[in-house]
């Protein structure tokens, strides 16, 4: 458990993000123990420089700008990319491209929720995003009523339509099995 | 150990840089609605934290507290309603942090991390400078303290100890 412990409050000394659930997991019998010693010493400690990116993220949150667009914008990438990068890398079949974009603008408007995308989909991302998987499954979009009325949007590729941005639905959107394995997967 | 970062935090403020703000406590805020729920719900109520804290914050609310104890409050405050199977997506309930109000930040206040290290000798908080705060190898901390990777090893140990002491007398 110390073990534990240690290699968790190390990676986050580094920068990094753990995910502290995976610990929490591994610490078996101790995990109560791991949970409130990882709390206190969150509490204690002092809060890291953000990276600029990250800046840059919550500047674009705040106006109301989904992150997901915002990163995928940033990688001067079109949302029909994304879709034609998903198809290639999971070798879907071309008819199903109309259902993948259906998936990526709910996850991208907040409609799907980013913690139940399958590991090797987000991995994916992350790596087409040039991002990390922690910071896509931990934004989400601001809700609505939540963002200003006139929001700003930095690039005409973020400017794509945002959908419902309010808070996470689990609701089924499409059938197929395939597709729906990769967004929706099962907990 | 906190003036530092409670300096910037209080120029942010001053300048409404919100963005800043909410970046700085992003990864802690999610970390311990992670830790707290054990489960994917974490970013939800992560989410609705910083939903939160803008909400305060476009609304002009001061406080006299460093606003990392505002951050941490509105994390307990949320954790607390998500518990209790209430909504955390709406606004803070107007006198929120008045939990306790002889001094509702105290506790918080208090608790930094030469707090948590206490009674440990200036040697063991040495290595944990080098290994909580700055994320050194044990084999980089010995080589830049001129220890053996044995006594860094203790030094971690004693550490864990006193942590686990802190955590038992609640």
């Amino acid at each position: 458990m110390a073990q534990l412990f240690d290699e968790w409050a190390a990676a986050l000394a580094r920068g990094e993000q753990p995910d502290p659930l995976d610990f929490i997991r591994r610490a078996g019998a101790g995990a109560d123990e791991l949970a409130r010693l990882m709390d206190r010493f969150l509490r204690a400690r002092p809060r890291a420089e953000p990276d600029p990116e990250l800046v840059d993220l919550a500047r674009g949150w705040i106006a109301g700008t989904a992150p997901l667009a915002q990163l995928r914008a940033r990688q001067r990438l079109r949302q029909d990319d994304v879709v034609d990068l998903v198809l290639d890398e999971f070798d879907l079949a071309p008819a199903k491209r109309a259902t993948v974009k259906r998936h990526y603008q709910r996850l991208e408007s907040g409609q799907l929720d980013p913690a139940r995308l399958s590991r090797p989909l987000v991995g994916f991302l992350a790596r087409a995003l040039k991002t990390s998987v922690p910071t896509i499954v931990s934004w989400r979009p601001r809700p609505l009523e939540a963002a200003p009325a006139y929001r700003a949007v930095p690039t005409a590729a973020a400017a794509e339509p945002l959908l419902h941005a309010a808070s996470v639905t689990r609701e089924p959107v499409d059938d197929d099995d395939e597709v729906r394995a990769l967004f929706i997967a099962t907990l | 150990m906190h003036d530092a970062r409670d300096a910037e935090d209080a120029l942010l403020l001053e300048h409404g840089d919100h963005g800043a703000l909410i970046a700085a406590y992003h990864d802690v805020v999610v970390q311990r609605c992670l830790v707290a729920t054990r489960g994917d719900s974490g970013y939800d109520v992560a989410q609705n934290v910083f939903v939160r804290l803008l909400q305060e914050l476009e609304r002009g609310k001061t406080y006299a507290a460093p606003y990392r104890v505002v951050v941490h409050k509105v994390v307990d405050w949320t954790l607390k309603e998500h518990f209790a199977g209430g909504s955390t997506e709406l606004p803070l309930a107007e006198g929120w942090d008045a939990a306790d109000p002889a001094d509702p930040y105290a506790e918080i206040d208090a608790g930094d991390l030469d707090t948590l290290w206490a009674g440990l000798p200036d040697g063991d908080r040495d290595v944990l400078d080098l290994r909580y705060v700055r994320g050194l190898e044990i084999e980089q901390i010995a080589g830049r303290l001129g220890k053996k990777r044995n006594a860094v090893d203790q030094a971690l140990h004693r550490a864990h100890t006193r942590l686990r002491a802190v955590i038992a007398g609640g």
